[in-house]
């Protein structure tokens, strides 16, 4: 396996042209032809859509603009590099790379500044071989066929070769875990553990334990983790899922916050920090909290104007009503022609102008509601529901006000704490005896629903237990027990009653739509399996 | 900050904020230095490769001391795995190549191709580049890098042919515990350096070290790092 340069693509990114030529220089010092170059993330973004490029080096710092973590967000989100291709990320500041590192978004390969050529070519040569093991495996992944990437990597972890049996084993594990199976995770991650105390296998012993529910255990190993490891940033995001699932608010937020004051360039992280200390009622934290959202998220393709609006609640709950409506101008400039932004804009100076005692100003906002609350059909994130439903509220027409939040109530009775942020708001405005009834309706429907479900299933009545849910799906369209439920049901009788083409298309399309509603991986990755093991006759040798 | 903070824990972390700085302008200056050795057709030219070099020697000791800082204020993280020692061995000398060819140092490499070993990557790699960095300043023609087994280490071996390490230095005895009085000059800090990061790579009861002496094949000075 030897990288030839000189047939390869090139794409340099750099604000600095000085920068752009000595790489250039080095690379074509190394035989390299075909170079591209691009100054800042967005002619980047240009390029990479027209040609896909064999190596991208981007620097970390772009100037303004995008900086190189987000262009790989995008590069990353939006597919335009394939799974051959290496992305690494250029910095000068060692510490910088030892904090970007977020689950999702990492680079094949980071380099420090300063490097030489021979320090340059070292790097590519090695993510270019790695990505000769392991794209295949990658590409598997990201198509949801797990079979096959089970099954490449377990061809690929017996050819023995050991400068890729670690990283494999590593991913054999991850996609044990995918998939269910975690007996087979927790051997690897112990085995592992047997020869040398490593931290990814304990942090592994650790999601295991989150998986099988066993919080209190997750949280211990968690915790040990950090305490050895400070700079450990995947653990903090585990152990405050952890203690959410423990209902400990407050350490939740405590972890959060330790992880962002360590590493604060990662939105998604911040974002979730945000969510907690509204739930703590940290309103300072929040507040600050969302600030660094607004301006981290400038040139992020993760932004949303529910950081503005998020930003907006928090200083109307401070009286701080000119910063909440200046907020909302920001909010309008960032988000230009976005029926989202409009109409959370609208909601919210529903509120905040009745707050004032500008009621003209409030009813024609609302009166905007109105119209607008329909334009985003069931795409209307659930909180922004829940915000108009409270403007409705306050303008006194609680018919329309109880109907969203009995549908919201419907679709979302599993997830505790949205369930609580709607009993948060109607205490608010003092009618919580509606909602807290009907919570209760919901949850004992559901139960009952899925008793009567599941033992139709286990008696073999598969077809009576279809119906049964399908028309429970008609109320509840996006609840996750359901439509997993349906997925595990229809995903039975192909292997009963054999594969034709409508139980095909009907155990796919539960299985995607499971996935649309939010059912975890996890949950979902073991029936994905099976379907593809029916679906699949064993892939090919490779 | 809070109160019960006394003065003069804050100053490490002034201290560190600073070399940050001159860090970033340091990098500047790289920069400008490379655009105007090619501006000058002139990348070849002794005078500015030592200038690079010298701004290389600035920017590793800069880095050791944020390093260090890092490893005393709890933000240190080592990432352990599993690498091939050949590997790590050939990272080193590609860091440190434009200088052995400046000054016309021979380097050979002697390591067994399937031999893999516990450590933190990046760490390792620029600790042991850091102390080869300083061999070529005080070889005379020859360096030797081995890699090898010995009974519950593996053992980075660095062998020149010069004058050997002075006898303030080989005095030490306990180089894990090199106190801060004892490190004078380059050489010292990078000893302690390296040192440090040795001691944090642990396995079961066993902990790294580092040796230094006169015993090398060629003559002069021997460094070698130990990890389980």
């Amino acid at each position: 396996m030897k990288l030839t340069l000189s047939s390869k693509t090139i794409l340099i990114i750099d604000d600095y042209p000085v920068m752009r030529k000595s790489m250039k220089d080095m690379l074509y010092g190394l035989g390299a032809q075909y170079i591209f170059e691009a100054e800042n993330g967005l002619a980047a973004l240009a390029a990479m859509k027209k040609q896909k490029f064999d190596f991208i080096l981007c620097d970390y710092n772009l100037g303004d603009g995008k900086n190189g973590q987000q262009v790989l967000e995008e590069v990353r989100y939006k597919k335009l590099i394939s799974h051959h291709s290496v992305f690494i990320i250029v910095s000068a500041h060692q510490s910088a790379i030892d904090v970007l590192c977020t689950i999702e978004n990492k680079p094949d390969e980071y380099l420090a500044k300063p490097f030489n050529a021979q320090q340059l070519l070292r790097r590519l040569e090695k993510s270019f071989i790695r990505k000769h093991h392991f794209s295949a495996i990658e590409k598997a992944i990201d198509n949801n066929n797990f079979a096959s990437a089970i099954y490449l990597c377990d061809n690929a972890i017996n050819a023995n070769n050991k400068s890729t049996y670690s990283t494999l084993l590593k991913l054999r594990a991850e996609l044990a875990i995918i998939t269910g199976d975690y007996e087979k995770a927790g051997i690897i991650y112990n085995a592992t553990l047997a020869k040398r105390d490593l931290n990814w296998a304990r942090l592994g012993l650790g999601i295991i334990a989150y998986h099988q529910d066993d919080f209190k255990q997750a949280t211990q190993l968690f915790q040990e983790l950090i305490e050895q490891n400070p700079m450990l940033m995947e653990c903090y995001d585990w152990l405050t899922k952890s203690y959410e699932a423990l209902d400990k608010t407050l350490d939740a937020e405590n972890t959060l916050n330790r992880a962002v004051n360590i590493s604060p360039q990662s939105l998604i992280r911040q974002k979730k920090l945000a969510n907690l200390a509204e739930k703590t009622g940290h309103i300072d934290l929040a507040e600050t909290t969302y600030k660094a959202i607004t301006d981290l998220g400038k040139f992020s393709m993760h932004q949303s104007p529910s950081d503005f609006s998020g930003l907006a609640k928090i200083y109307s709950k401070k009286n701080k009503n000119q910063e909440a409506l200046q907020t909302i101008d920001s909010m309008r400039q960032q988000f230009i022609n976005n029926q989202e932004s409009e109409l959370r804009a609208a909601t919210i100076e529903t509120m905040v102008y009745q707050d004032i005692g500008e009621k003209k100003l409030s009813e024609l906002a609302f009166q905007k509601v109105n119209a607008l609350k329909n334009t985003l059909k069931n795409k209307t994130p659930k909180d922004l529901q829940l915000d108009i439903a409270k403007a409705y509220y306050l303008n006194d027409d609680n018919k329309t006000a109880d109907q969203i939040i009995a549908s919201l109530i419907k679709n979302h009775i599993e997830d505790n704490s949205f369930i609580n942020d709607i009993r948060q708001m109607q205490n608010d405005i003092g009618q919580n005896n509606y909602s807290e009834v009907l919570i209760q309706q919901t949850k004992q429907q559901l139960i009952d629903i899925n008793n009567q479900g599941v033992t139709l299933f286990q008696q073999g009545q598969l077809k009576e237990a279809f119906l049964l849910f399908e028309q429970a799906i008609e109320k509840m369209p996006n609840n996750k027990t359901i439509l997993l439920n349906m997925a595990k049901i229809t995903i039975h009788d192909l292997k009963l009653s054999g594969i034709t083409e409508a139980n095909l298309l009907l155990a796919n399309r539960y299985i995607n739509r499971a996935k649309q509603a939010g059912v975890a991986k996890e949950k979902l990755g073991n029936l994905q399996l099976e379907f593809e093991k029916l679906i699949n006759t064993p892939p090919p040798l490779v | 900050m809070s109160n019960s903070e006394n003065k003069s824990s804050e100053f490490p972390t002034v201290l560190a904020s600073s070399i940050h700085d001159i860090k970033n302008s340091l990098a500047t200056v790289r920069e400008l230095i490379i655009q105007i050795a090619a501006k000058q057709q002139s990348s070849k030219n002794h005078d500015f490769m030592q200038l690079e070099f010298e701004a290389n020697r600035m920017n590793n000791s800069l880095i050791q001391l944020l390093e260090l800082y890092k490893i005393d204020s709890d933000k240190f993280n080592l990432e352990i795995d599993e690498y091939s020692t050949c590997e790590i061995l050939q990272e080193v000398t590609a860091q440190q190549t434009p200088l052995l060819q400046l000054n016309n140092i021979t380097l050979s490499i002697d390591c067994p191709e399937d031999d893999y070993c516990y450590c933190d990557y990046d760490h390792i790699c620029n600790a042991l580049g850091s102390i080869l960095n300083n061999a070529q300043r005080y070889t005379h023609t020859k360096i030797h890098l081995s890699a090898y087994q010995e009974n519950d280490y593996f053992v980075f071996s660095m062998e020149d042919d010069g004058n050997g390490y002075p006898e303030n230095l080989l005095s030490i005895n306990n180089m894990d515990t090199l106190s801060v009085n004892q490190i004078s000059g380059s050489t010292g800090l990078g000893l302690h350096f390296v040192a440090t990061i040795a001691a944090l790579h642990t396995s079961k009861a066993l902990k790294g070290f580092i040796k230094i002496d006169n015993d090398s094949t060629l003559g002069g000075a021997r460094f070698r790092l130990f990890l389980p």
